[in-house]
């Protein structure tokens, strides 16, 4: 029972990570990841955008109907948005418009439209709270390894600090992200299969 | 007239091919990939898709052209794009539900998938910059649709190869298909000579 609790509590991190397992919330991580900079306030969007929403939409009643609820789900996330991207529009502005767009589409994400139905709101409040936060965890950690490399590789640089000379320009092409998002969820696959043989 | 025909084409050619929902901006990954996996899915989520991003593109238009050019617009345009697509959306529910109920019945399951997703939502967000003018952004609109139909077709073909046994078991499904895509997308980016600045 101990064990069944524990794995369900983090398995968000690696095994059901949303951007390298499940491929729920993808785009942001490949196409705007580029450095670290970009995945810290993705990661701050994200957090501000989806994890309040999961908490707030958990009251709406479930005697409204899915297809409903969902367009409820968005509107919550939409009217979130407001307050999320004024934030950072004083805090970070330059990186915030470089990816902006990206921002926008989370109150469309697919952690708050299916998740929440398939396995947030099956459980009490608080455990659901501790399991979405375990989730979001999951996506900044995606988020800020692939940051992480494609910063490097690209500008030869980590949070703006000059490391080396510029590896492999192509980094910050979507392209690059692709493949790098597929090589790092090949890696977590992988992991997670090799600790299930231990 | 003549123009407008034109410069709607344009468009359209434009989010097939250079400005790809799919292969450039990654947006709507995980329902390409879901709906790649079955042909009657690939043509219930592209009629989904390219009926929405067409009138939702139509419809987004005067709200746009009143607030975007205003300094803090963009914050609501979320909530006024959530609006418009759940008002289509229900709209669309209610025509299927009233005229025709097999198809209603079929398709309510999935519904929300292709209206509430990344494809749809980005090609609101970027329609001020590409669209530019009404007949753009229903070229825009119509074309993201296309382009997401491009997208799934290739993702169909290689569906079968790319799931075998030939593929080692930790590249199989998810992450062999990010790469396959991110391959494409190279592929595309080459051949129309064109990057964008992520």
């Amino acid at each position: 029972m101990e064990n069944n609790s524990k794995s369900f509590k983090y398995d968000g991190l690696l095994r059901q990570n949303i951007v390298l397992s499940g491929g729920l919330v993808t785009a942001s991580v490949i196409v705007a990841c580029t450095t670290m900079m970009r995945a810290f306030v993705l990661v701050i969007s994200f957090f501000m955008i989806s994890y309040l929403s999961i908490l707030l939409c958990r009251f709406i009643p479930k005697k409204i109907a899915y297809s409903f609820r969902t367009l409820l789900y968005s509107l919550v996330a939409a009217a979130l948005f407001v307050p999320t991207a004024f934030v950072l529009h004083m805090l970070f502005p330059g990186t915030l418009n470089e990816v902006i767009v990206y921002i926008e589409l989370m109150i469309v994400n697919s952690l708050l439209l299916a998740k929440t139905e398939s396995r947030f709101y099956l459980i009490p409040y608080g455990a659901m709270a501790a399991d979405a936060l375990i989730y979001i965890m999951g996506y900044a950690l995606a988020a800020f390894a692939v940051g992480f490399i494609r910063e490097l590789l690209a500008y030869g640089t980590i949070f703006g600090i000059k490391i080396s000379g510029a590896l492999m320009p192509a980094a910050r092409s979507p392209f690059f992200g692709f493949i790098i998002v597929g090589l790092l969820s090949a890696v977590s696959k992988a992991a997670v299969i090799h600790r299930k043989e231990r | 007239m003549a123009e407008v025909f034109a410069r709607m084409v344009s468009l359209v050619m434009i989010s097939v091919f250079t400005q790809n929902a799919i292969f450039d901006r990654a947006f709507g990954v995980n329902v390409a990939i879901y709906a790649s996996r079955k042909n009657s899915h690939i043509l219930g989520f592209t009629v989904g898709i390219t009926i929405m991003t067409t009138l939702a593109s139509a419809a987004a238009y005067p709200f746009d052209i009143m607030l975007l050019p205003s300094e803090y617009g963009y914050l609501f345009m979320p909530l006024i794009y959530v609006g418009i697509v759940s008002v289509l959306y229900l709209i669309g529910l209610f025509i299927l539900w009233r005229f025709f109920p097999k198809i209603f019945y079929q398709v309510k399951k999935y519904a929300h998938l292709s209206v509430f997703n990344c494809a749809v939502f980005g090609a609101l967000f970027l329609n001020y910059n590409f669209g530019k003018g009404f007949a753009g952004y229903v070229g825009y609109g119509f074309g993201t649709g296309i382009g997401f139909f491009l997208a799934c077709f290739l993702l169909n073909v290689a569906n079968d190869r790319l799931n075998s046994d030939k593929i080692p078991q930790v590249f199989r499904g998810y992450p062999i298909m990010l790469i396959f895509i991110g391959i494409v997308s190279l592929a595309l980016n080459v051949l129309v000579g064109y990057t964008a600045e992520f």
